[in-house]
């Protein structure tokens, strides 16, 4: 989303940068927001082909993976950048990500024109991971008619766990893989795409309420929560008003993820 | 006729304070004839607003739809899958692009909300969709309107429509390249690739096509992505400048040029140069020059007129439409 209205929280899709106390990178989904950070990494080591990242997908639906094409690092030959993330049902990441730069759809006309080193390697949830000195779990969610994958990073004794794009049949009681995932995380960011009164009318779209989020963090112990994965027709008031019932709710440190922040945990 | 600018900007929607004023949605223009017949010129992200518009004004009742697109690039293509009145069951949606065909246009579309992309698959949408196979130089007629597909050059081919009602006509151009150094070529470009005589001859008649079919025309809404120095750098995106846009507008008579399909990396204060810069330079040629923006509505081939500034984004509160000099100098 665009527009004024939009400013504070920010109006571009998904992506998560987190950074390791000895100065590691991960990033999670290559929505629009990877662009931003894209310009950032070009001044870095990146710009230059000596970039190394390794890239978390959630799943490919098209607001996790649109910055994937115009993601500059890679266009610099050198760089090395390595997309993990599970199969789709029925098709492999490969031939997904493959179609998304198919040559009907973009003038890069496939992954082997990408400059930079790019490797796609895929696992099956559950399994555990181990990225430039991140510890990183993993684990199927249930998304409207498909799932997605769900992570647990740890480096240096802190914990990050996101769960975005989830919604668990019954929200007020989350499913016990989320709240074992999310167990005594100092950071959850958590889907919350819909305001708890709106939510009825959007059971079954495969996105949470903003209260599911609480109950997780409420029911693994986590220490802060960040509200995730705004509706498009959210714009900042609203999600100010989100963020004002929610804390009504819970004794838990929450908060509304917003562009371009920064958080030490 | 009037148009209205849902997006303007090219290869990806960039949200954010330097660009409120002129907008951060991709590719979507709409066109209303005198009597209210609306032609959807491309499908990138700014075809939400659009929608939300349409369906309010339709009152959640079925209408039919028709959007021509220039090609199925990402940036054109992105907004289809949140086109309100495609989620109204009896809605009919026509599109019409340039493949070899129609089938293909539909996988193609279809393409786009496959499962691993979108949780809607095409089928599953309550709207009926129709796909037309548009040829080059082959005119159709839709309702009230005239439309004559134009070949562009842009990496695997691109349409233009000249499009034409109430005594009057506009021109959609973009996306294009300049008809010198770049031919739209059917892989992958890395950088410019030497020209073969033939390849030299088809852009020639290429371009002449072009002037021909923009000769006379009130209104020409320009791929104009690039700025020179931009452009030297990056020939072989398919795209052009403000300059090469004048110099086609020039050849065939043309009153007005609309600047559009703005690069993402171009702020509003960018822009307010170009839009400057242009407009002085197109005044030496006898040429309006325009800087399109989000919520731009042009009235077609009346009187010398002002653009006016209609909201485009239905959850916030109605602008009143007055006369302005640029985008957001009355909010």
């Amino acid at each position: 989303m665009t527009g004024r209205d939009v400013l504070r929280y920010g109006g571009n899709t998904s992506s998560i940068e987190v950074q390791s106390d000895a100065g590691k990178r991960l990033l999670i989904d290559l929505g629009t927001g990877a662009t931003e950070f894209a310009k950032q990494l070009m001044q870095q080591e990146f710009g230059k082909g000596r970039g190394e990242l390794p890239i978390l997908l959630s799943h490919t639906h098209l607001d996790h993976i649109q910055g994937l094409p115009f993601f500059t690092p890679f266009f610099v030959k050198g760089n090395r950048i390595r997309i993990l993330g599970a199969n789709p049902v029925g098709s492999t990441l490969q031939a997904t990500l493959q179609n998304q730069l198919s040559p009907h759809y973009s003038p890069l006309n496939g992954l082997e024109n990408l400059a930079a080193g790019v490797s796609i390697d895929t696992f099956v949830p559950g399994a555990v991971l181990s990225l430039d000195g991140f510890d990183v779990a993993t684990a199927a969610m249930p998304h409207g008619s498909m799932w997605t994958t769900s992570f647990r990073i740890s480096a240096g004794g802190k914990t990050v766990v996101f769960l975005s794009d989830v919604e668990y049949p019954n929200p007020d009681a989350p499913l016990p893989s989320a709240l074992a995932l999310a167990q005594g995380a100092d950071l959850l960011i958590h889907d919350a795409m819909h305001a708890d009164h709106d939510y009825a009318m959007r059971k079954g779209w495969g996105h949470s309420p903003a209260r599911a989020g609480i109950a997780v963090a409420e029911q693994a112990g986590v220490k802060r929560l960040a509200l995730f994965h705004h509706s498009p027709d959210a714009n900042d008031a609203l999600i100010d008003e989100l963020v004002l019932r929610a804390r009504a709710q819970t004794k838990v440190d929450l908060f509304a993820a917003a562009e371009g922040s920064y958080l030490t945990v | 006729m009037e148009i209205t600018f849902w997006g303007v900007r090219g290869s990806y929607p960039v949200p954010g304070e330097s660009t409120v004023r002129y907008g951060g949605q991709t590719s979507c223009v709409e066109t209303r004839s005198a009597s209210g017949q609306i032609l959807i010129v491309d499908a990138g992200t700014g075809m939400r607003a659009l929608g939300q518009q349409l369906a309010r004004e339709s009152g959640g009742l079925p209408w039919q739809y028709h959007v021509l697109l220039s090609h199925v690039h990402w940036d054109h293509i992105q907004g289809l899958p949140f086109f309100e009145p495609a989620y109204i069951p009896g809605t009919k949606i026509s599109v019409y692009a340039l493949l070899t065909a129609a089938d293909e246009l539909q996988q193609v579309i279809g393409g786009i909300t496959r499962y691993e992309f979108f949780p809607v698959a095409l089928e599953k949408v309550p709207a009926q969709f129709e796909f037309h196979e548009v040829a080059p130089q082959t005119e159709l007629r839709i309702g009230e309107f005239s439309i004559l597909p134009i070949a562009l050059n842009h990496p695997f081919g691109s349409v233009g429509y000249r499009i034409a009602t109430d005594q009057t006509s506009w021109a959609y151009v973009s996306d294009t390249a300049p008809f010198t150094d770049v031919l739209h070529k059917q892989h992958f470009l890395s950088g410019v690739e030497v020209l073969t005589d033939a390849d030299r001859a088809a852009l020639a008649t290429m371009r002449a096509d072009l002037v021909s079919a923009l000769f006379g025309v009130d209104t020409v809404v320009f791929d104009t992505h690039f700025l020179p120095d931009e452009y030297a750098r990056f020939p072989h995106y398919g795209h052009s400048t403000p300059e090469q846009a004048l110099e086609i507008c020039r050849d065939a008579n043309v009153r007005r040029l609309v600047l559009y399909h703005h690069a993402p990396s171009h702020s509003d204060d960018m822009m307010d140069t170009i839009a400057k810069t242009y407009l002085e330079l197109g005044a030496r040629h006898g040429i309006e020059v325009l800087t399109s923006f989000e919520g731009m509505v042009l009235p077609i081939g009346a009187q010398p007129v002002v653009a006016v500034e209609r909201e485009v984004t239905p959850k916030g509160g109605v602008m009143a439409p007055g006369a302005l000099k640029g985008p957001g100098r009355n909010s």
